[in-house]
């Protein structure tokens, strides 16, 4: 069982990251500029944030444990990225161009997830993924998973070799446990947040990867709170709530709460705070969205139970 | 004084580099004695104080091939415990890893016939995981890796049994951390752990393996990595 401490501090933290990406967003961060087109020169610039602040938002209205407030900034997130995205048509122009790109597909998913649908895209994504270039595009194994997990939530008819896709994954290999490094660990927590669809489905995760998670999760925790690596922090624990009963205790939680900022931002690593605020939210929007999802996964993992299942 | 402007604590480290050296060369050599000191001129005092920090470890060679702790060996740090009696600790904590590290040599005397004559109590059980948590537990167990030979038992050793995995994963935590001088002592007591059938968690070769690769610096830390293949090697397939 998680301890109310740590759930009463996952709340907390969860709520005051929400809070201040909403206002971010509110106060003009995240337009897409004018003259996008579906080519998407700089994708990492304002799209993928801004997909990612979605994917929060539509887990806080997934998992329904949020508060009113969070509820009602979530949904609002959603609306004006929906919006941004001119109600999926850009999605789907960018999709219909180019038959191999995943992120239409991926960020789809996660306005499907909570009733943003779009019938032409989901048309065409059907398509698509009946054309085995699609399945043939060489990608890691944690993409892949993201991948299939996106076409699960959409509920398109296609239907992967689960077992064989997690085994393709560097988790897979259950390898040994000090030789991860930063960027591996993203690919691990990775893995696991789209084979158990954010902790909706904890018993699809293979139980092998399972025990060894429960295993060396505490060790790499400890090691990235010890270099300050907030946004990798925050992704472990996360993690931890996906995996059934949780292998962590509160000193991730507590780490987290004791850096982040009043005003809601947690910082991603150990180096100063930008002073500029744009500079501040481009490098710390990821660390918000991380923990406004492993808030709202750890309270509905311990309040729900197994969760409700998606797809 | 040809050494004057060497730091006495210079010349002790090196000395007890030289008895892990001696120590070595013996394990690797398939056991026997050490041959530490000539029995016919007076014993330097680095070299007494460097056996007295060794302790157990003396008699790793001897212990791992099955065969008796050799006599002048024995001697030597029968000789050593009397001239340099327990040393003060800065913390109850550095004091009890010290009594447990003395027991161990005690434990290997008394096989000889230089056991101590005022034998030492038992020192009380440290601490466990449960209390401390894996991470400082399991620092406070590569503290006390000398214990980690075949013949010695006690509390120390069943907290080792027991928690294999809290070994295992204070061993990751070092090897993450660079420090491997931590890492290879507690590599040695998860291969002790796995000579007594325990379940071992992590598979200890690669480790031992990648620390030899890395290279460490001290003697005394190879001598830990020799002990500790060779208690693997000693592990029930």
């Amino acid at each position: 069982m998680t301890d109310t401490q740590v759930l009463a501090t996952a709340q907390q933290l969860g709520t005051r990251a929400m809070s201040w990406l909403h206002a971010c967003y509110q106060g003009g961060w995240g337009r897409l500029a004018d003259n996008t087109i579906i080519d998407l020169a700089e994708p990492n610039d304002v799209y993928k944030p801004l997909c990612e602040a979605a994917m929060a938002s539509s887990l806080v209205l997934r998992d329904g444990v949020a508060g009113p407030q969070d509820a009602r900034a979530a949904r609002d997130m959603l609306d004006g990225a929906w919006e941004q995205l001119r109600g999926g048509d850009m999605l789907y122009e960018r999709q219909l161009r180019h038959v191999t790109v995943t992120d239409p597909l991926e960020t789809y998913a996660h306005f499907a997830r909570v009733g943003y649908r779009h019938a032409a895209l989901e048309e065409l994504l059907e398509s698509i993924s009946r054309l085995r270039a699609v399945h043939a595009v060489e990608i890691q194994g944690s993409r892949q998973l993201a991948v299939a997990n996106a076409r699960r939530v959409i509920g398109l008819s296609h239907r992967p070799d689960w077992a064989e896709l997690a085994a393709r994954t560097w988790l897979g290999a259950l390898p040994e446990p000090w030789t991860i490094a930063w960027s591996i660990a993203y690919q691990v927590t990775h893995t696991v947040f789209h084979l158990t669809d954010w902790g909706a489905r904890p018993q699809d995760l293979p139980e092998p990867m399972r025990d060894y998670l429960r295993a060396w999760l505490p060790v790499w925790l400890d090691i990235w709170i010890e270099i300050g690596q907030w946004d990798l922090v925050g992704e472990l624990l996360i993690v931890d709530a996906c995996i059934g009963e949780p292998a962590l205790g509160s000193s991730g939680w507590e780490a987290l709460a004791a850096v982040q900022r009043e005003d809601g931002l947690v910082p991603r690593d150990a180096e100063p705070i930008e002073d500029d605020e744009e500079s501040a939210i481009r490098a710390h929007e990821h660390t918000a969205v991380v923990a406004v999802v492993a808030a709202t996964v750890t309270l509905s993992r311990a309040l729900n139970g197994a969760g409700p299942a998606a797809g | 004084m040809p050494f004057a402007e060497t730091p006495l604590r210079d010349e002790y480290a090196a000395a007890v580099e030289r008895v892990a050296g001696r120590t070595l060369d013996a394990l690797r050599g398939g056991g026997g004695a050490a041959a530490l000191a000539d029995p016919d001129t007076a014993v330097p005092r680095p070299l007494l104080a460097a056996v007295r920090v060794l302790g157990a470890d003396l008699f790793a060679p001897h212990l791992l091939t099955g065969t008796e702790p050799d006599g002048p060996t024995a001697a030597l740090l029968a000789e050593a415990r009397r001239v340099f009696p327990t040393p003060a600790a800065a913390t109850p904590e550095a004091a009890l890893a010290i009594a447990w590290q003395d027991w161990a040599a005690g434990q290997v005397l008394a096989r000889t016939p230089y056991a101590d004559t005022a034998s030492a109590p038992t020192p009380a059980a440290p601490p466990g995981p449960a209390e401390l948590g894996w991470q400082l537990w399991s620092v406070r167990m590569s503290q006390l890796s000398a214990l980690a030979l075949p013949g010695l038992d006690g509390p120390v050793h069943d907290a080792a049994r027991t928690d294999t995995l809290g070994l295992a994963r204070g061993t990751v935590r070092s090897m993450l951390r660079r420090d491997f001088t931590t890492a290879v002592r507690l590599a040695r007591w998860l291969a002790w752990a796995g000579a007594e059938d325990r379940p071992p968690r992590l598979e200890v070769a690669p480790i031992l393996e990648r620390i030899h690769l890395v290279g460490i610096g001290a003697v005394r830390t190879r001598l830990e990595l020799v002990v500790a293949e060779r208690l693997l090697e000693g592990t029930p397939k």
